[in-house]
């Protein structure tokens, strides 16, 4: 792989810090490299934060070249660094705008990370694009869909839907999941087919979300699925929703699911029968 | 406390026949069948003191039986729970007073999220109680009541997001609690950064650590509230009484007695120093220390029980190691200990260069001679959170605080804001109390809100000081708010450094603005004049119109001469978010701008920094105060900071201390953020007075600017774009606020 290069004057770095620096302090290039070195996810974010707000040109590759990183936690740091940088965000985010329409699924799945990390509300329609490309691995399709749900915009909504349709469960799941924390979302339609989808961890998510938003339509299918579902995180998460709901029709399936035989799920429906209606 | 050496511990190591491995009832595990412990798989992250998301499958509780080195483990949890159990994690449990059940915080999976579990002990069942299964609730410790409290990241504000923690990115954690049967699950009024590890004191309160950051703060102090979630107080760290960075997993060793572990806030895996924190004058009776006579952070203290542990960040040398948590067995002045403690550096960089794990184990600990005595440990497993398996007596259920005829809001105030032991005021030189909202970047908004390290902030109300020195305010309740104390001039005479939230229903009557803490303050709002005048600040108004419109914040005149006095504080409520792009530059743009544009001279000073080592100017700037972009030499690109922000604001002097640059020319601080009245860029303007209504006189002895300048290009500065330009500095002069959010657009 690649990696990005930053050809930058000093001097970036510091415009880019701040007036009376607060938190964030005591970092250096040298402990950001060790940190580096000693390979832990830990040591690694702490040192990243702790150079927020220092003038540090020698910093800037070690990060960039963090934005690469196998793990998303360093990415994540690595981003959220580069957007306490606005000149830099600039130039970064251009390169990655071009990763995402130009690279392979390593480098979009880098790009959607970042682009998430730094809230570039801009870039969505990039991301949509991306969401779209036929060759995009679902690890790619899952930071896209991590990027919306980090800047929780409802302009991401067509990226949540084309992931609901994917053919991987892991993106099918975090598309239902991530349409729960869009602000200012209404309703949960797009999320209700996922109730009776293949995949039991997409029928959980779909089921907590459809009733943490209300979804009142799908209460029918929830009663189905709190009672007769193989798979105990499913039949719970159902009778959260149906508590969610509150349709007093539910009552005879959360009954029968307060002898559900696993312990996850019968003081889900037993508190579930006293929310309803 | 003497100090042992570290071979004398490393011996100690190698002592079987310690107290707790020995047949003498009279130890002090004498009266102790047995122990309950939790064993997680060994790891190398969650360094952070607010990380409780980490997840490897493989946890179980356990029963030692008896309390020694050869005890028979027989497991509690949850192997045998079910296959759904497998692959569980378990972060913390609690033992029930009767000692008849457990509650946990268990994750099942990767994709699942912590949930709270209850285990029967009696036979064995597991079951899970309802809470949001997308949201993680952990930490859980039982209440009297038959309640559980517990944090969590689910949000008690119906629509809005969790904050984010400006570090670490933490979705935070803040305090519920629910009925041990499921039911009634409230959650407690959060703020912006963490609030975690709770525990419970023998007075019914719960003691719990919190992530205060504000500005230049940042660290975790402990901090009492009401087993209701109310009335949250301070209890140990702050202001330069403590003995570390942070302080969490507190325990009562007696009334106004805690053990905690004291330590940095990353990179430590949550271990540290054992640290016995006495929060009052300490006495003695029977054998038993304790410190709950006039508690007040004021009067408390601390001994460290393990000398030579870094209370820092720093790795700890071999034998030394670290620990990670205590559990008191008596109340002596030298307390035995149940404790968690690994050896060598206990710090995530030096474990992950050298490829091993901490491997905590349970140690009974001796604070007086400082020796440790094995009794449990698993070369591949965290063994922690040890405990007498044995029913203890419940505190008082307390009753609640909160208020109905409060509607869902929360009140704030103080009897008299002159009464402080930070600041001394002028008689009568307080108007009013402004009051801040806090937020974070987690609706979607800018990941930082300027150059200065401050949280979003926007102005929810003034409060006007009534002449017995009292305010009150309703508030919404569940927002993180801040105070300043404001003259009459709209300009901060003193900030006070800390968010608190209140409870719908919650009043949070303080005596002043920080009184003495080891005074005797008799709280009666009843008997204020505010009582009778209590200001409504934004209470009934929802998250997303807690903003300024454009066009008032680009109205130069929305405060004039003739106004009365409610309609000053009428007109100056509407200034809520200080946009810099809408409420700052606009007021530059014409009348600052003509003279300061950025050509060099009297008008706009220059300065370069320079790195004296290599002869190379590293920045160069010149005082401007237009929005032009500030280009950067080599011409990557435009800076997206406006230069009347980089004027304003300045560059980090630290930083430039920090890597031997030198600063050449003429540079000043231009505004300080928080302290408009110390910032010079308001004593240059000399704003003219606001409250209680406009009038010309000036702020300060000094000629003002539009005086000095001759008239020359510099019109007066409204009231209105003075007052604009305080808030912005006293909200921290951020560049961006609420009103920039996309999520408004």
């Amino acid at each position: 792989m690649t990696m990005k290069t930053m050809k930058l004057a000093a001097a970036f770095a510091v415009l880019c810090a701040a007036s009376p620096a607060f938190a964030g302090k005591g970092g250096s290039a040298g402990l950001i490299a060790d940190a580096i070195h000693s390979g832990s996810t830990d040591a690694i974010i702490a040192e990243v934060e702790r150079t927020e707000a220092l003038m540090c040109p020698d910093c800037v590759q070690l990060v960039t070249n963090l934005l690469e990183d196998n793990r998303y936690a360093v990415r994540e740091v690595a981003a959220w660094w580069f957007a306490k940088r606005p000149g830099l965000n600039v130039l970064m985010t251009s390169q990655m705008l071009d990763d995402l329409k130009f690279g392979d699924a390593v480098h979009v799945r880098n790009a959607a990370d970042y682009l998430g990390g730094v809230v570039s509300h801009a870039s969505i329609p990039a991301l949509t694009d991306a969401m779209n490309r036929g060759n995009v691995s679902a690890d790619a399709k899952l930071a896209i869909v991590r990027a919306i749900r980090v800047m929780t915009n409802k302009a991401g909504n067509p990226i949540l839907v084309k992931g609901m349709s994917d053919g991987d469960a892991g993106v099918r799941a975090a598309s239902a999941a991530a349409w729960r924390e869009i602000q200012g979302q209404v309703g949960a339609v797009p999320v209700v087919g996922l109730l009776n989808d293949g995949d039991a961890n997409v029928r959980a998510q779909a089921a907590q979300v459809v009733g943490a938003m209300g979804e009142v339509n799908a209460h029918g299918t929830l009663e189905v699925l709190v009672v007769s579902d193989a798979d105990p995180v499913v039949r719970r998460n159902a009778a959260w929703a149906l508590g969610q709901l509150g349709q007093s029709a539910s009552r005879a399936a959360l009954s029968a699911a307060t002898l559900d035989k696993s312990g996850l799920v019968r003081n889900y429906a037993k508190v579930a029968l006293t929310q309803l209606h | 406390v003497k100090h042992a050496k570290n071979i004398a511990i490393g011996a100690a190591l190698f002592t079987l026949a310690g107290i707790g491995c020995s047949d003498d009832s009279s130890g002090p595990l004498g009266n102790v069948d047995a122990l309950i412990i939790l064993q997680r798989p060994k790891r190398n992250d969650g360094g952070d003191i607010f990380q409780y998301t980490s997840y490897i499958p493989g946890a179980r509780l356990i029963k030692l039986e008896p309390p020694t080195a050869d005890g028979k483990i027989t497991e509690l949890c949850c192997s045998n729970a079910g296959a759904e159990f497998q692959q569980m994690d378990i972060m913390a449990y609690d033992l029930s007073f009767d000692a008849k059940s457990v509650v946990f915080s268990g994750r099942l999976s990767t994709q699942q999220s912590f949930g709270l579990f209850l285990l029967n002990l009696e036979d064995g069942s597991v079951t899970q109680l309802a809470t949001d299964p997308a949201r993680d609730f952990v930490s859980p410790m039982f209440l009297p009541g038959d309640k559980i409290l517990f944090v969590a990241n689910a949000v008690v504000e119906n629509g809005a997001p969790q904050f984010q923690d400006e570090y670490e990115r933490g979705t935070t954690t803040q305090v519920g609690r629910i009925n041990v049967d499921g039911t009634g699950i409230e959650l407690g009024a959060r703020n912006l950064s963490h609030r975690a590890h709770p525990s419970l004191a023998s007075d019914g309160r719960v003691m719990m650590t919190e992530w205060r950051h504000l500005g230049g703060v940042n660290e975790g102090d402990l901090i009492f509230m009401n087993s209701d979630m109310t009335s949250q107080r301070e209890a140990y760290g702050r202001e330069g009484t403590g003995f570390s960075n942070s302080y969490l997993k507190a325990r009562e060793i007696s009334p106004g007695r805690f053990i905690t572990i004291a330590t940095a806030r990353d990179r430590t895996l949550q271990a540290g120093v054992l640290l016995d924190v006495r929060l009052g004058f300490a006495s003695t009776s029977d054998g038993v220390l304790r410190a709950d006579d006039q508690m007040s952070e004021a009067h408390a203290s601390s001994v460290s029980l393990t000398p030579d542990v870094p209370s820092d960040r720093e790795p700890s040398a071999n034998t030394i190691g670290r620990y990670y948590d205590a559990f008191p067995l008596n109340a002596k002045e030298h307390p035995d200990l149940l404790v968690s403690w690994a050896d060598g550096p206990v710090e995530s960089g030096v474990l992950g260069e050298a490829g091993v794990d901490a491997v905590f184990g349970v140690y009974l600990y001796d604070s007086e001679h400082q020796q440790r005595h094995p009794i449990l440990l698993d070369q591949d497993m965290w063994t922690v959170f040890a405990r007498p398996l044995q029913a203890r007596t419940a505190p008082p259920v307390a009753s609640s605080a909160i208020d109905p005829k409060l509607a869902g809001t929360g009140l704030i105030g103080s009897m008299n804001v002159y009464d402080s032991t930070l600041h001394t005021f002028n008689p009568g030189e307080v108007f009013g109390v402004r009051i801040m909202e806090g937020f974070s970047s987690e609706g979607g908004g800018p990941r930082m809100f300027g150059t200065t390290m401050f949280e979003g902030h926007a102005n929810i109300g003034l409060a006007r000081v009534q002449t017995d020195g009292s305010w009150m305010a309703n508030v919404p309740a569940n927002i993180p708010v801040h105070l300043q104390a404001v003259d009459v001039y709209g300009m901060s005479l003193f900030n006070e450094p800390v968010w608190i939230s209140v409870r719908g229903g919650e009043s949070r009557v303080c005596g002043g603005c920080h009184e003495d803490r080891a005074k005797t303050t008799v709280i009666d709002p009843g008997l204020t004049m505010a009582f009778h005048d209590i200001k409504s600040a934004m209470s009934a108004t929802p998250r997303q119109q807690r903003i300024a419109t454009d066009v008032d914040l680009g109205n130069a005149n929305l405060i004039t001469t003739g106004m009365t006095p409610q309609q000053t504080l009428d007109a100056t409520d509407k200034l809520v978010g200080m946009a810099w792009d809408k409420a700052v530059q606009p007021m530059f743009n014409g009348r600052c701008t003509g003279c300061h544009d950025g050509t060099p001279g009297p008008a706009n000073p220059s300065y370069q920094i320079v790195d004296p080592v290599t002869n190379t100017v590293v920045f160069a700037f010149t005082f401007n105060l237009t929005a032009t972009p500030v280009m950067i030499p080599g011409t990557e690109g435009p800076q997206t900071y406006p230069a009347s922000y980089v004027s304003i604001a300045g560059v980090d002097m630290e930083a430039v201390e920090r890597l031997h640059l030198m600063i050449t020319g003429d540079y000043k601080t231009y505004a300080e953020p928080m302290n408009s009245r110390g910032s010079l860029i308001i004593q240059k303007i000399n704003p003219m007075q606001v409250y209680p209504a406009p009038t010309t006189q000036r702020a300060f002895t000094t000629t003002a600017h539009s005086v000095d300048a001759g008239g020359v290009g510099y019109p007066e500065l409204t009231q209105a774009e003075s007052l604009r330009l305080i808030l912005a500095i006293d909200n921290g002069l951020n560049y961006y606020a609420r009103e920039n959010s996309a999520q408004h657009d």
